[in-house]
């Protein structure tokens, strides 16, 4: 589904990503793992198309098509969905408005059929309770005045709506009490599907107490250093991310 | 002398036919003060970034009647409203495409004309005397374009709500321009009067259907002890008009009044609202959203006269400015020496969509009393990327993500209008001046 190969990046003159190479396959969960400034998030926001951030080398391929040549707004119609690290905020924008605004121009690109307010609300229903948000958050403007943990649920409600191919969540569990995070790690296990994907990128294995990942990676200084099974989130949760630079070191 | 007034005698004989003799003097007298200045210029401190040469050299002259039927109307920005509506064309009134009719016991919803003939004094006893500075502090305010309006007065829209009585039905006063012998000007003059108690909403509309206008009207509202009118103001006039308009309000006691000021359209726009507080306990709710767009000038300038304790005054002015317009807000608040534990809020924001536009903002407190809470805050800034990319990420294309966020910059105002049929066609109006359906 995914294939990034030698993908490198920079912000103004700072080199960021040295060569990323990473392959995700419907129906997998992947999870990266890093220390701060690995450039964890920098990969996200790669993917999702912020263009704070220069490609220097390397291609992200998505379904057989070029990523990095797609708007933000064809990446997410083609599939793919960014759970934002720090969900932003937009008084005068309402939820349900803006939701519905990006369900339907999906559902245009995919030749499907605009759904009506009414229709919409249907679609909703039921995602709205799984997440355990008060319906009136609806109506109310995108995350404005909402706690940390309602944000992040609301992206994982938003995931849900849109049904991406691709899930990739920033961060989600930065912020969130062991409650919220069940909730989000619910909401992302009830998406789980042979036809879909998930890349879960954090900086704590107990997000994957929750999300059984596949795969393991661990990002350090642009690159992937290492790479494993579920049992690598319990190594570095039990050692730290000490011990695979010690390894790098050793190797070097 | 400016051509725009050269007429002014012929014009005036004319009014005196069906206008009280007492107007005639009024005419004269606001004339003469309007001629002894003549238009201001950008030296003018309160005209500075409003250029009004073209109206002493547009050959701009006195409006006619012109024929218009209903589905020319109905089709025009919002000629659908279901509401008491007054229809205006060229300044004057045109009963072909209004319906008044059916108003309760007591209530005047018609033309100056008719108001004279059924009750001369009721209509005299405000006229004129709404819309006047004399005797309040400060002295940089211009009320040349209210002489100039009163030395045409004759025609116009009288509202009159008795006390108590709560108008259910909103009303629409439009006035129109269909210029099509040339550019003209029209003064339409609107005289409100809710007595005691009386509730009403009013949309106040200019619209264009033809040509280029200059359009200067001076509207007075009248609130008694505890009335509540809600006035938005919509102006939604074409390209090549220009307007120079006054609203003047007077607030008794416990009354509250919303001004919703919308300006969508035109191409010189000056609109300036006094508010005098002359009792305690009263609200005034002033909303302004202006989009700006070509070479357009929006001036909006506000002044609330706090003379008496207890009142409060909350302000709401936003401007959206693309291309290479301009923009301006310039709010003053005076509060007297009397009016102890005034609240005061001002806030302005502007919205430039293109690196061409401006914005020029000035707040300005006069504060004499020393008990009070008055706040002000202006702050100019581009559309957020960081929620464009979010709601771009999600899958909304990049022009529809820009125009819901400049529709919920404004959207604050146009929450204000609670005549449902007249928001609904603002807003349309508001996403299609954007470039982009809702």
């Amino acid at each position: 589904m995914l294939t990034i190969s030698n993908l490198h990046a920079r912000v103004e003159e700072k080199t960021i990503l040295r060569g990323i190479d990473l392959t995700i396959n419907a129906g997998e969960v992947h999870a990266i793992m890093g220390p701060n400034g690995s450039g964890k998030s920098t990969l996200a926001s790669i993917l999702a198309g912020r263009d704070d951030y220069e490609v220097t080398e390397g291609s992200v391929d998505f379904e057989g098509e070029d990523l990095l040549d797609m708007d933000p707004e064809t990446r997410a119609a083609e599939g793919l969905f960014l759970a934002f690290q720090y969900p932003v905020e937009i008084p005068g924008v309402t939820n349900s408005y803006f939701l519905r605004a990006a369900l339907n121009n999906i559902r245009k690109h995919r030749g499907e059929a605009e759904l009506s307010m009414m229709e919409f609300m249907k679609h909703i229903r039921s995602k709205v309770a799984q997440m355990e948000l008060s319906s009136d958050l609806l109506s109310r403007s995108v995350n404005e005045g909402f706690s940390g943990g309602e944000k992040k649920r609301n992206e994982i409600f938003q995931m849900a709506v849109l049904e991406p191919k691709l899930c990739v969540l920033d961060e989600t569990d930065s912020g969130l009490d062991i409650d919220a995070l069940k909730v989000v790690a619910n909401g992302v296990n009830t998406l789980r599907s042979p036809e879909r994907a998930v890349l879960v990128i954090t900086h704590y294995q107990r997000l994957l107490d929750y999300i059984t990942p596949d795969f393991v990676h661990v990002l350090m200084g642009g690159r992937i250093v290492k790479s494993g099974g579920r049992e690598l989130a319990l190594e570095l949760e039990a050692k730290g991310y000490g011990f695979i630079e010690e390894e790098l070191v050793a190797k070097a | 002398m400016p051509s725009l007034i050269q007429d002014h005698a012929v014009v005036a004989r004319l009014l005196s036919a069906h206008t009280p003799p007492a107007l005639a003097e009024v005419r004269e007298r606001a004339y003469q003060a309007f001629a002894a200045v003549g238009m201001p210029t950008t030296k003018d401190e309160e005209f500075r970034y409003v250029s009004l040469r073209a109206l002493d050299e547009g050959g701009f002259g006195p409006a006619y009647g012109a024929n218009v039927d209903r589905q020319e109307t109905e089709a025009a920005p919002l000629g659908g409203l279901d509401a008491i509506n007054v229809t205006f064309v060229n300044g004057q009134h045109a009963p072909e495409v209004s319906g008044f009719d059916d108003l309760p016991d007591g209530v005047f919803v018609g033309t100056l004309a008719d108001a004279f003939a059924a009750n001369a004094e009721r209509v005299m006893a405000h006229l004129g005397k709404v819309a006047t500075l004399q005797g309040k502090l400060g002295s940089t305010n211009d009320e040349r374009f209210v002489h100039l309006n009163t030395a045409y007065l004759g025609e116009g829209a009288f509202v009159y709500v008795p006390r108590g009585i709560a108008l259910a039905r909103p009303i629409h006063l439009r006035f129109l321009t269909k210029a099509d012998h040339g550019p003209l000007a029209v003064f339409p003059r609107v005289l409100i009067v809710l007595e005691d108690g009386a509730v009403a909403k009013v949309v106040e509309s200019y619209g264009h259907l033809k040509g280029v206008a200059f359009v200067a009207p001076v509207t007075e509202i009248v609130l008694g002890r505890d009335a509540n009118l809600e006035l938005t103001r919509a102006q939604l006039e074409g390209d090549d008009t220009m307007h120079v308009s006054n609203t003047a309000i007077h607030q008794a006691s416990g009354s509250t009044i919303t001004h919703n000021n919308l300006n969508l359209g035109g191409r010189v726009v000056r609109h300036d609202v006094n508010v005098w507080l002359d009792g305690e306990h009263t609200e005034t709710w002033l909303n302004g959203a202006s989009v700006g767009r070509r070479d357009m000038v929006i001036d909006n300038h506000t002044r609330i006269d706090h003379a008496k304790p207890n009142c409060h005054s909350f302000e709401t002015y936003k401007s959206i400015l693309d291309d290479e317009s301009t923009g301006v807000f310039n709010g003053k608040i005076f509060v007297y020496e009397d009016a102890q534990k005034t609240d005061a809020k001002q806030t302005n924001q502007g919205l430039l969509l293109s690196a061409k536009a401006t914005f020029n903002t000035k707040p300005q407190l006069e504060i004499f009393a020393d008990d009070v809470k008055c706040t002000h805050g202006a702050t100019v800034g581009q559309l957020r990327e960081d929620a464009l990319f979010y709601l771009r990420a999600r899958g909304v294309p990049k022009a529809q993500a820009e125009s819901l966020l400049v529709y919920a910059f404004a959207a604050e105002v146009f929450e204000k209008v609670t005549v449902t049929d007249a928001k609904d066609a603002l807003e349309a109006i508001l996403f299609e001046r954007l470039g982009t359906q809702a």
